[in-house]
């Protein structure tokens, strides 16, 4: 359960949306927050808040690729996968990335502390090959540099 | 009205016609797949695609662009027919192409056009769905693999059904249709989804691998079960029954049912059907003929003569209880009656003092016409759920009003700025009472009312019902019932519906009383959209009402003449009294003392089993009548089977039951209808030709008058709990329990609580409880839900195996306690 305060925070913010539905992104991300991930009590949640049915948030919960209907690791690591990126080498770094964490795509280390996750186009491509980790994006990430970016990830979050 | 052009046609449509829409009325077929004439425009699926020349050629979809004046239209060019097989084949690339083992080919809209666009070759290849199918509801099979994600389910399911328990999840490329937190569907079975999807994805699991749909006969009936009257298609084969079939053009409702109608036919061909009669003989219920069985009823009814007494269902036809009665009538019986006689006192006593007419002036029609819906009891969706739909739609679509006063929330409750008032049990009365008082008070009063008879008594008997007084009982604060009173007599077209039933005897003649003053008052009659509507209870019981079939002591006093001697010979015509009428025991004692109980039925029910004679009768799929539906549609049924074993319409048995009495016995059901139609007021002139296949309405004459209900007090037990009974959505009357779909989803009885009565006793969902009246105790399993208030149990009727009469005696609130 959420505590008390965070909810009527959450309350508020719907009352000041102009739809209830708009302010769904802003709820599911708060609780998204505070558990990790959207859990099944955290979309009962969401709903209440916003006044919807579960399966409502659960249709917009499932739209959104940043949202995570499933357990993750502390950092979550999205690599693009859409057309600049791979011609540019997306698809090899990808591959890299599950070699350096030791994990398949879309699974979790065995820390917990890295999910890594395909993704559509970040408005990075300029950068391409593009990677987001939390709201932070990078670019350009080459294969080669796969190590040397896990690396610089795990220092500066330590 | 806009002009345009349709392929070289010169057309006009209304000015809010789609392209589609516009075609259509003018005979020019435009194919669909994702739309649905019920159901608000969508554009999902592109099949629809035509040219249009205003808008330089360019494809745009029929369903969802608006006509506009001039617009020069082609539905078929060589583009277009490009464009609609390429959609086609995007379609059938993931799709798993499995026809020769699915239940929907032959009815599949994918496969038709696939074969009216010659579409046998794919220019492109991609891997076909794994997604896992759904067995898990015994009603309805979900195979995703088929979808083309119209979105029609998820769509009827909220717009007309409102229950929201589908839609798109994981949308893009995975897209899926899914149910909350991705698990089993589990909802109210209405069915709807399955009707309106145009491929195999949802499908009814009864009928799987029972026929193909082209070898099926599609027979047009109206359905056995609520008064709603909803027709119905039957799917025949070999003279069986095996499914209902969707017609969008059928009936008021367009095709839309129940769990009820929709999945609750297979009584019709059930192996429990009696097939022979049954005669008592040392003591135990043996085969007999004919010609025994009806020799022994003849010998006995004309040896009873005055102390037989005869209750009838509401379920037979007209032309049975016309010919029931006039087997009464040879035979010297003066007391008969059916719905256990209080069901029917709000017509025929209340309608009939407040309207001058045992019916209700307002039709189902009037809903979604209406400015403001006031209903009594969100049970009005469990009994009626297909007139649930209509308010839906009203609520939903027309921006209706909705105001409910109930002593449970439901449903109903959740529908968009719904006002649900929830009230101590058994104060409805008195709250009506006290919003015509504010009417009066307020000067709401309607110019026609003060005319009325019974105007001034009426003005001094409702002193007494100021909200003030009022609200001190019953759980609504005075402000509530001033701001609902004004509500209602603000609207512009305001109508007022409530159930009637077995299971609503708190729903009497009175309540129907206060409900018409409160509507006199307001002036509320008379207008499209406003008025009064009473919802009866089972397909015929207002034919009941009209054919009066209703003479003597009353239901009531009847059990009790068994039970005193004073009655020796009872007919049962498809009563099951032992588990519908209040008081198992004391039912259960007039049954066992009469001396001579013929029962004519179509299953060994627990009261049949009683029976000295059992005479096998018919279903309504087999015989030819008509029944008249709670706003008194008329409708005409047809056999859509043989008789089942040698069983015999009620209307056959009456009748030669007259002539061994030495009566006359009645020619054909036709020819009674002639006779009704000639002899019953509202349905002089009708014929089976006219009443067709949307049946006709008995018009209803009203004398208005003012009659003051009397208001029964409440006695409050303390430290127990307040059980009120009811009907469950999934069933209707006792009836449905042999209809496999109803009794697959809701197979028992249970007691629903409140989540704070349950966390005070620490009672868990399904936990077995004792349920302890004055009148016995009995268990039911437990099932808690947020709808009912503290203290406010709530328990269905309908279940022979554990009936709820064992603790109900009949009160509109029965005071229990619950053990572990
Ligand atoms: S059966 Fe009725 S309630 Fe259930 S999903 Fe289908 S439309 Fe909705
Ligand atoms: S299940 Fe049927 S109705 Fe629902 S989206 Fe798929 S094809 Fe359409
Ligand atoms: S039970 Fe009533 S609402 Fe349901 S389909 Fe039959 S007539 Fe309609
Ligand atoms: S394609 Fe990768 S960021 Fe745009
Ligand atoms: S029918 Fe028009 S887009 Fe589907």
């Amino acid at each position: 359960m959420i505590p008390e305060h965070m909810k009527q925070e959450l309350v508020k913010r719907v009352s000041g949306a102009i739809t209830n539905r708009e302010a769904a992104v802003d709820v599911m991300k708060e609780l998204q927050r505070h558990y990790g991930w959207l859990s099944d009590e955290a979309v009962q949640e969401a709903a209440d808040v916003l006044g919807l049915s579960p399966l409502q948030v659960e249709e917009l919960a499932t739209f959104y690729e940043m949202i995570y209907r499933r357990p993750v690791g502390r950092h979550v690591i999205h690599v693009c996968d859409s057309v600049s990126c791979w011609s540019m080498g997306g698809e090899s770094l990808l591959q890299q990335l599950e070699r350096v964490l030791e994990v398949n795509v879309g699974a979790t280390t065995a820390d917990g502390i890295f999910t890594l996750l395909p993704c559509c186009c970040l408005g990075n491509c300029g950068k391409a090959p593009a990677v987001m980790v939390g709201e932070r994006l990078y670019g350009p990430v080459t294969p080669e540099g796969a190590e040397a970016f896990i690396k610089g990830l795990i220092e500066s979050s330590a | 009205m806009v002009n345009l052009t349709i392929d070289d046609k010169q057309v006009t449509a209304p000015k809010t016609a789609t392209i589609y829409e516009a075609a259509k009325l003018n005979g020019i077929a435009i194919p669909i797949l994702c739309h649905d004439k019920k159901l608000k425009p969508f554009g999902a699926c592109r099949m629809c695609l035509v040219e249009v020349e205003q808008m330089k050629g360019r494809q745009i979809p029929a369903c969802t662009t608006p006509v506009t004046e001039g617009m020069i239209i082609r539905t078929s060019t060589p583009d277009i027919v490009k464009a609609r097989k390429m959609v086609l084949e995007l379609l059938l690339l993931n799709h798993p192409i499995d026809c020769p083992v699915c239940d929907k080919a032959g009815d599949c809209d994918l496969q038709n056009l696939t074969y009216e666009y010659k579409v046998d070759a794919n220019r492109f290849t991609d891997e076909k769905f794994h997604h896992e199918i759904d067995y898990n509801n015994p009603l309805i099979e979900r195979d995703m693999n088929r979808c083309v994600l119209c979105g029609k389910c998820a769509r009827i399911c909220d717009e007309i059904v409102s229950f929201g328990a589908l839609t798109f999840i994981s949308r893009g490329i995975e897209t899926k249709i899914g149910c909350e937190f991705d698990e089993a569907l589990n909802c109210e079975f209405c069915g709807s989804c399955v009707s309106v999807c145009p491929v195999g994805s949802l499908l009814a699991r009864p009928f799987k691998f029972k026929a193909r749909f082209w070898s099926l006969t599609k027979n047009k009936s109206v359905c056995g079960y609520c008064g709603t009257g909803c027709n119905l298609t039957l799917g025949v084969k070999d003279n069986k029954v095996l499914t209902t079939l969707y017609d969008e053009n059928q009936g008021f409702h367009n095709g839309q049912l129940c769990v009820r109608g929709r999945f609750g036919y297979q009584f019709i061909n059930s192996d429990k059907r009696l097939t022979k009669p049954l005669v008592r003989k040392n003591g135990k219920l043996e085969e007999a003929g004919w010609d025994e069985a009806l020799e022994l009823v003849a010998a006995r009814l004309k040896d009873a003569g005055a102390s037989t007494a005869a209750l009838a269902t509401a379920r037979l036809t007209n032309e049975e209880l016309v010919v029931f009665k006039q087997l009464l009538q040879t035979a010297g019986c003066g007391n008969y009656d059916h719905s256990a006689g209080y069901a029917h006192a709000a017509l025929t006593e209340g309608f009939a003092g407040s309207f001058g007419a045992s019916a209700s002036p307002s039709t189902i029609l009037d809903i979604q016409k209406s400015d403001l819906l006031l209903v009594i009891k969100t049970d009005a969706y469990e009994t009626h759920p297909v007139v649930g739909f209509e308010i839906n739609m009203a609520v939903k679509n027309k921006g209706t009003l909705l105001k409910i006063l109930t002593d449970k929330s439901g449903k109903l409750s959740k529908l968009p700025d719904a006002r649900t008032l929830v009230h101590t049990p058994g104060s409805e009365i008195a709250i009506i009472n006290s919003l015509a008082k504010v009417i009066l008070d307020n000067k709401l009063v309607d110019a026609s009312a003060a005319a009325l008879p019974g105007y001034a008594a009426l003005e001094k008997e409702l002193a007494a019902f100021t909200p003030e007084a009022v609200s001190a009982q019953c759980g609504l604060t005075a402000v509530e019932i001033k701001l609902l009173a004004s509500a209602y007599a603000t609207a512009e077209k305001a109508l007022i519906l409530f159930p009637v039933g077995q299971a609503y005897p708190g729903h009497t003649a009175a309540l129907a009383n206060a409900v018409a003053n409160l509507a006199l008052l307001a002036g509320k009659l008379g207008k499209e959209g406003g008025g009064v509507l009473c919802l009866s209870e089972k397909n015929n019981s207002q034919g009941a009402v009209d054919m009066g079939f209703q003479a003597g002591i009353g239901a009531g006093r009847i059990i009790d003449g068994c039970a005193d001697g004073s009655i020796t010979t009872l007919f049962l015509a498809g009563e099951n009294p032992l588990v519908s009428y209040p008081d198992h025991a004391r039912v259960q004692a007039a049954l066992d003392k009469v001396e001579f109980l013929v029962v004519s039925e179509m299953f060994l029910t627990e009261t049949a089993a009683m029976a000295d004679v059992v005479l096998p009768v018919c279903s309504f799929a087999e015989k030819e009548g008509t029944f008249t539906a709670t706003d008194r549609r008329v409708q005409h049924i047809k056999p859509a089977i043989r008789k089942v074993g040698q069983s015999r319409s009620d209307f056959e048995i009456f009748g030669a039951l007259i002539a061994k009495l030495g009566g006359v016995a009645p020619g054909t059901p036709a020819s009674v209808f002639a006779e009704i139609s000639a002899t019953v007021p509202g349905y002089t002139g009708m014929s089976y030709a006219s009443l067709g296949v949307e049946g006709q309405f008995a018009p209803v004459e009203l004398k208005p008058a003012f009659v003051m209900p009397n208001a029964p007090a409440v006695t409050v037990e303390p430290g127990k709990l307040a059980l009120v009974t009811g009907s469950a959505l999934y069933h209707n009357g006792t009836l449905s329990q042999y209809g496999e779909g109803p009794m697959h989803v809701c197979p028992e009885g249970y007691v629903e609580i409140s989540r704070a009565d349950a966390a005070a006793s620490r009672f868990a969902e399904n936990d077995l409880l004792t349920v302890s009246s004055a009148g016995g105790s009995m268990k039911l399993k437990a099932h808690i839900s947020a709808r009912m208030p503290q203290g406010v149990v709530f328990a269905p009727y309908h279940f022979g195996a554990n009936p709820v009469n064992q603790v109900w005696s009949g009160a509109p609130v029965t005071w229990i306690t619950l053990a572990k």
